[in-house]
């Protein structure tokens, strides 16, 4: 009962989560903020990756701090003019201050963003490529195959992220036959370690995605495949051609649930040393000793990065809705 | 001397301890539209069920065209290929557009091109009268226009055979007469048809033989005039007189 309850607790805050970004999503202003973030990021990957730094450096800002320090102080004589009344200009200064002292440090956070989101967009699309067959399993299968995908969902979801990250990472050779691949570290390819998160986060990922399509399979009416059979078709080709069309887009506002998740989880790999957004934000921090700075800017980007993928689950769903048919009409 | 169509020779189905179909047997020429008549629980679904096997009979055996359907070994896809059904919910499947639905068995059972496929498509929506609602999705129709819906799907793929399964039932009484009228216009164009319905309309104008089964038993089995107005049996004349009565009622 205990497991159920935290169960149905978790993915109702999941679904809040993702409420909220939603509405977020409705304004103008955030899809602006959205797309300037991704410009930001793009331009910003193509400079240090693809172009080697023609634009601005690696590791240099494209934007001058210079000016922005200039209206911090500049705002702050004012506050210290007016007095009391200075007071919402010192919040001002304060707010304008913190952004010149951030813009050094973004460079280097949009590589932990590229890996962040390298490792929750593979961590997704591979951990999807197995949770349709185990989800299918867990519905369609005999006995055994059931147990057998039941088994796997259980031991994923039953133990922690972390344990799994470093079962795979300390107990297995996977990191020493990563390693041994061509490219792997070089460039915009990141280190074995990141590899390995890619694993993890896929086995884990698809045992959450498959509970989600499991369920939106089972609410497929079962005379759909009934239909489908009567016309010939084989009941896999039933289940490929009539039922997942069907489970899939019931899946949808789960599923962006998962990949939600993921995109915070993925910080979880920082323990086994990818250097992702937060692990980048937290090495910087250690040698500036700008700890504020560093995990403000951080959250920010996650939260940049949340909003997003509910902005591009939500064009998704419009995109693939059918009259009568799963998510926007229930 | 041709066989039959179709043959079920002394059919019998249990679920678990309870007997659904015991010992049914009869025929059915080409051409012929038969209406199955019967309480409900007396085994209609079910045998029709068995004839295209998404329900496997215990004992006994299905002749179509000759060939046994029910052995080990028949491929039930190469069989439901030949045998269409239409079902009481409709059935419709809910992502796909009318021609959609049409079209899905051409294009992966039968493995047509896509034009060719809604070539066909258009064609058989045409004949249930559905052709301006080619680009509806099942959730945009009537019921009664799903229901033809669901009798254009299962005649592109131009079975020998069509079952229904209680097609009105589910319908509202306005909305009855469209399928009825489909169907008549199918049964005059000889098209083979095995129909569960107590639509008597239908049954008395369109009906080659009625089959009146009771307790998974084939009570009675005759043509509509002498099945109706001379039933041998008193479990028919019972029945009928019910069915009379609800019908007034209703
Ligand atoms: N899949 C099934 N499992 C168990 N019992 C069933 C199943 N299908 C039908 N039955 C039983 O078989 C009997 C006949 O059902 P059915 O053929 O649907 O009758 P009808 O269509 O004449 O109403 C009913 O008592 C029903 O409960
Ligand atoms: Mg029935």
């Amino acid at each position: 009962m205990g497991a159920e309850t935290q169960e149905s607790a978790s993915a109702a805050g999941g679904r809040t989560v993702r409420a909220r970004a939603a509405d977020l999503t409705d304004q103008p202003l955030t899809a602006l903020a959205v797309a300037v973030f991704w410009a930001w990021l793009v331009v910003r990957w193509t400079n240090d990756f693809l172009l080697d730094g023609s634009l601005a450096p690696r590791g240099t800002s494209f934007f001058p701090t210079a000016p922005i320090e200039f209206a911090a102080s500049t705002l702050s004589g004012v506050a210290a003019d007016l007095g009391v009344f200075g007071l919402p200009f010192r919040w001002l200064a304060g707010l304008v201050g913190f952004v010149a002292a951030s813009v050094p440090y973004l460079p280097e956070l949009a590589t932990g963003v590229w890996v962040t989101v390298l490792l929750t967009v593979s961590g997704i699309a591979f951990g999807f490529v197995i949770a349709v067959p185990l989800s299918i399993a867990r519905v369609y299968g005999g006995t055994i195959t059931r147990s057998v995908a039941l088994a796997y969902t259980e031991l994923f979801r039953g133990t922690p992220l972390l344990a799994q990250l470093f079962v795979l990472y300390f107990a297995t050779p996977l990191s020493i036959y990563i390693r041994e691949l061509p490219a792997v570290g070089t460039g915009f390819v990141p280190a074995q370690a990141f590899w390995v998160a890619v694993v993890a986060f896929t086995l884990n990922s698809a045992a959450y995605q498959s509970e989600y399509i499991r369920s939106a399979l089972n609410s497929v009416p079962e005379g759909q495949l009934t239909a489908a059979r009567s016309i010939g078709l084989s009941k896999v080709e039933g289940i490929r051609h009539v039922v997942l069309p069907q489970g899939l887009r019931y899946a949808i506002p789960g599923w962006s649930n998962e990949l939600v998740y993921l995109i915070k989880y993925s910080s979880l790999a920082s323990f086994i040393t990818v250097r992702e957004l937060f692990e980048q934000a937290d090495a910087i921090a250690s040698e500036t000793y700008r700890y504020t700075e560093l995990f403000v800017l951080a959250g920010l980007l996650y939260l940049a990065l949340v909003v997003s993928a509910s902005l591009l689950m939500d064009a998704v769903e419009r995109y693939v809705a059918i009259p009568g048919l799963g998510t926007s009409g229930r | 001397m041709s066989d039959p169509l179709l043959r079920l020779d002394d059919v019998y189905k249990s679920y678990g301890d309870e007997r659904v179909l015991s010992g049914v047997s009869f025929e059915m020429e080409t051409g012929d539209v038969d209406v199955v008549i019967g309480p409900s629980g007396s085994g209609k679904s079910t045998m029709l069920r068995c004839v295209n096997r998404l329900t496997e009979i215990d004992s006994g055996a299905i002749y179509l065209d000759g060939d046994c359907v029910t052995d080990a070994d028949t491929d039930v896809n190469e069989l439901r290929k030949q045998v269409g059904m239409v079902f009481q919910d409709f059935n419709l499947f809910a992502h796909l557009t009318a021609l959609g639905n049409v079209t899905l068995g051409l294009r992966k059972v039968r493995g047509m091109e896509k034009s060719a496929a809604r070539e066909k498509g258009y064609e058989h929506l045409e004949q249930v009268g559905l052709l301006d609602q080619a680009d509806s999705y099942p959730a945009e129709l009537s019921g009664g226009q799903k229901q033809r819906v669901g009798i254009a799907r299962a005649l592109a793929m131009d079975p020998k055979l069509l079952l229904f399964d209680e097609p009105t039932s589910a319908l509202d009484p306005e909305l009855v007469g469209e399928v009825v009228d489909v169907m008549r216009d199918l049964a005059a164009e000889g098209i083979t048809m095995l129909v569960v319905s107590h639509e008597m309309g239908f049954a008395r104008s369109a009906a080659s033989d009625i089959v009146f089964l009771d307790g998974g038993e084939i009570v009675e089995h005759g043509p509509p005039e002498q099945l109706f107005e001379n039933p041998r049996a008193d479990r028919t004349r019972e029945f009928l007189g019910r069915l009379r009565t609800e019908h007034e009622e209703g």
